[in-house]
């Protein structure tokens, strides 16, 4: 009899898991069939891919690393893996230091400050390819306003003035584009970052004689160690899948990037679309994913030492 | 108990939605038998048929529709019906179709010669011997463009459409200068010096001698008009005295910079209905734009109303009228269900039938006949003089793009190049050097 009772209670509450477990299936599904059907199958599929031959139509072909070694003879995708690298490099950094800067200026209690705010997250929501045409303007090699300043302030003669969008100075623009178009962003995450720390440790630290840059450095930095965390992450993240800024920005009327702008993202595009090499093009995506990954786990390594400090 | 029903009733949509995400095949489809080529189109006229078509652009290219109006008229029992692919990467986005076997086209639209190749690589598309072969069709008509797009043997599509190259000048330009227009026999030291003779530097009111639209066929492609070079060769050296001629026409004012058009997106259309213009090489497409434009006021008559055609400069020893075309064409695709419907329907459209529907729309259709050529000329808002009639006769038509397996990644290799040469990234030799060295890797 009490046997029968335990009995029927355990089942009882068995079924209400069961009930309790399909109730969330149920409301996780619909995000995680989409995720399976539209993500999680492909990137697996796009894993294989790297290892096969395939055009889309026609039969699949095992090829094993053939396509890993056709890379590195590769002058497009060592030139695309190059700029990908450099561009993430100097952006990275750069981003970082500019949004924490604007953070804390605009954390401060100043005249018209939500103006501000708001006018350092405009370029983020404005729309990209109306800031690119505008970039491209003002840096337009010869009706731009930046090299008529060049000319007929600095004297630089006609020949010599920059072609800001071909060779070295390519990437450079698109450096200091996306480092103005993501401070912004990045500056709002860090704001809410700085609301998280206490106004009593600025107080202490004035009281025992801290200067601005002490308080900065023992009070604001640790205080936002998670925050720089996130932000460095998709940030990095970010920077290594460039596509659109780049063929904005240097892609011209013919959507091209030259040897000098080429990244990875747009060479994979290339590879997959316009040559149906889809397999190789997966070779491709996968040392983008591993140099992101790689980039990543550097970095949660550093936040794990760096917050036992 | 009520939740119970509930979950149960979410769990069953759940499972009845991702199943619907399944079944993308219509029924209808299974239903209609197959047609073989060899039955000759004996289909009884009472079978209604549906043919899917991919095109572009429809709201702004008049011949679809009027194709597919007068078709009507001529086979009332097949309905033709449209998918509109928009024309930015048309070719791009009609492959990712044809990928697989989900594709319910049945005739569908080519738009260039790289995307061909790509197409025919994944066995996407009929080939149209055993159909060409059975309807009697003479393909010497198209003068020789369909031998450009044969391969192995095989043509997977028939051309309906066919433009070349021609020089478009604005005579108003030349009056001002007082300098005489351009002729259907120039050579490139003739039209070079033309180019430099109407030019005017002064700044605020340049006037270009030439103009350069971004595309690389635009600047390459002046030679491979002697008939000896091709876009397929391994040695690109031909190209050195064009380059060298169009970037020094740069350097001088002549034309406006690379960097300029391209970083401006600066369209041919807009540079030459800016009326300073002198001299444009296009493709003959821009006729009809000219026109309807002009007529619409979106052109400013003042600027470019007065404008005329001659043919294409020539290398010496040239015979002059040698040009650069590029065909438009139609396939049938390899998983259609009504491919003899298909076939008469192209034939149709690339016939004299269908020729004379492009030729009203102030297109050229690919089998270039008297008739189509006076049609032309005699279009409303087509200039009067005889120049610029004559400059329709073409004598050796080169495809920019001939077919070839990898014509795709051979393109996007010279593309890269040409723009590095042009915006002066790269000297003219280290560009040939680099397109030679990365074809020759393609080829191996």
């Amino acid at each position: 009899m009490a046997s029968g009772t335990s009995d029927r209670l355990a089942r009882s509450r068995k079924r209400r898991t069961l009930k309790k477990n399909l109730v969330a299936y149920s409301f996780i599904a619909p995000n995680f069939i989409g995720f399976a059907v539209f993500t999680l199958v492909p990137i697996t599929f796009a894993f294989l891919l790297a290892f096969l031959e395939w055009d889309g139509n026609n039969p699949i072909k095992f090829v094993g690393l053939e396509n890993f070694q056709a890379l590195v003879k590769d002058k497009f995708f060592i030139a695309s893996l190059k700029n990908t690298i450099i561009y993430s490099v100097g952006t990275v950094p750069l981003t970082l230091v500019t949004s924490l800067g604007l953070a804390i200026i605009l954390n401060k209690e100043i005249k018209g400050r939500a103006f501000f705010r708001t006018l350092g997250f405009f370029p983020y929501v404005a729309s990209l390819v109306a800031v690119t045409s505008v970039w491209t303007m003002v840096f337009h090699s010869s009706k731009g306003p930046v090299n008529a300043i060049l000319y007929y302030l600095f004297n630089v003669p006609k020949e010599k003035l920059p072609n800001w969008f071909t060779g070295n100075l390519v990437l450079v623009m698109l450096i200091l584009f996306s480092v103005w178009r993501f401070m912004g962003y990045y500056m709002v995450m860090f704001l809410a970052g700085l609301q998280t720390i206490p106004r009593e440790l600025y107080e202490a630290g004035t009281i025992d004689g801290a200067n601005a840059w002490q308080r900065f450095r023992y009070i604001t930095l640790p205080g936002l160690k998670p925050t720089t965390f996130l932000v460095s992450v998709m940030l990095t993240i970010n920077c290594f899948k460039i596509y659109d800024i780049a063929v904005m920005l240097a892609g011209g009327s013919t959507n091209t990037l030259s040897v000098s702008s080429m990244v990875l993202v747009y060479y994979i595009y290339q590879n997959a679309f316009n040559f149906w090499k889809l397999g190789y093009s997966s070779a491709v995506a996968m040392v983008l994913f591993v140099l992101v990954l790689t980039v990543t786990l550097i970095q949660f390594r550093g936040q794990s030492k760096y917050a036992n400090e | 108990m009520k939740r119970k029903v509930l979950v149960l009733l979410l769990c069953l949509s759940l499972a009845v939605t991702m199943l619907a995400g399944c079944s993308s095949q219509p029924g209808s489809v299974t239903a209609t038998p197959t047609t073989a080529p060899s039955d000759g189109g004996s289909q009884t006229p009472e079978d209604k048929i549906t043919l899917k078509w991919a095109l572009w652009d429809y709201d702004s290219t008049p011949y679809w529709g009027a194709l597919i109006e007068e078709y009507k008229k001529v086979k009332p029992n097949v309905t033709i019906e449209y998918t509109d692919l928009g024309s930015t990467d048309y070719m791009t986005v009609l492959a990712a179709e044809l990928s697989g076997s989900g594709s319910e086209f049945d005739v569908v639209t080519i738009k260039d010669v790289p995307g061909y190749a790509t197409l025919v690589q994944k066995n996407t598309l009929e080939p149209l011997e055993p159909y060409i072969q059975a309807a009697g069709i003479d393909l010497s008509l198209f003068g020789g463009i369909t031998d450009q797009v044969t391969v192995d043997g095989k043509l997977y599509e028939l051309p309906f459409r066919s433009d070349f190259w021609v020089i478009f000048y604005n005579k108003d330009v030349f009056d001002r200068a007082g300098v005489d227009y351009p002729t259907n026999d120039m050579t490139f030291e003739e039209y070079d010096e033309l180019a430099r003779k109407v030019t005017d530097t002064t700044f605020g009111s340049e006037v270009y001698g030439a103009h350069y639209h971004t595309w690389r066929s635009a600047v390459q492609l002046f030679g491979i008009l002697d008939g000896k070079h091709s876009i397929l060769d391994s040695d690109y050296s031909f190209f050195e005295p064009y380059y060298n001629m169009v970037l020094n026409q740069m350097k001088d004012g002549v034309a406006m910079p690379y960097t300029d058009v391209s970083t401006e997106g600066l369209h041919y259309s807009a540079a030459f209905a800016n009326g300073n213009i002198a001299m444009l090489n296009m493709g003959s497409w821009f006729i009809a734009t000219l026109i309807s434009s002009l007529e619409k006021g979106d052109y400013d008559p003042e600027l470019c109303g007065n404008w005329g055609i001659v043919k294409y400069p020539h290398a010496e020893g040239v015979e002059p009228g040698s040009t650069l075309g590029t065909i438009t064409g139609l396939s049938i695709t390899a998983v259609s269900d009504h491919k003899q419907e298909a076939f008469e329907f192209i034939k149709w459209v690339s016939g004299p039938e269908g020729a004379a529907v492009m030729a009203r729309t102030g297109n050229f259709p690919a089998i270039s006949t008297e008739e189509v050529k006076s049609i032309i000329a005699g279009l409303n808002g087509f200039p009067k003089d005889e120049q610029s009639k004559e400059a329709l006769e073409v004598s050796n038509l080169y495809l920019e793009v001939p077919y070839a397996p990898n014509v795709s990644e051979i393109n996007a290799i010279l593309d890269t190049y040409h723009k590095m040469i042009m915006s002066g990234e790269i000297s003219v030799e280290e560009g040939i050097a680099a397109m030679n060295e990365e074809v020759a890797k393609l080829k191996k």
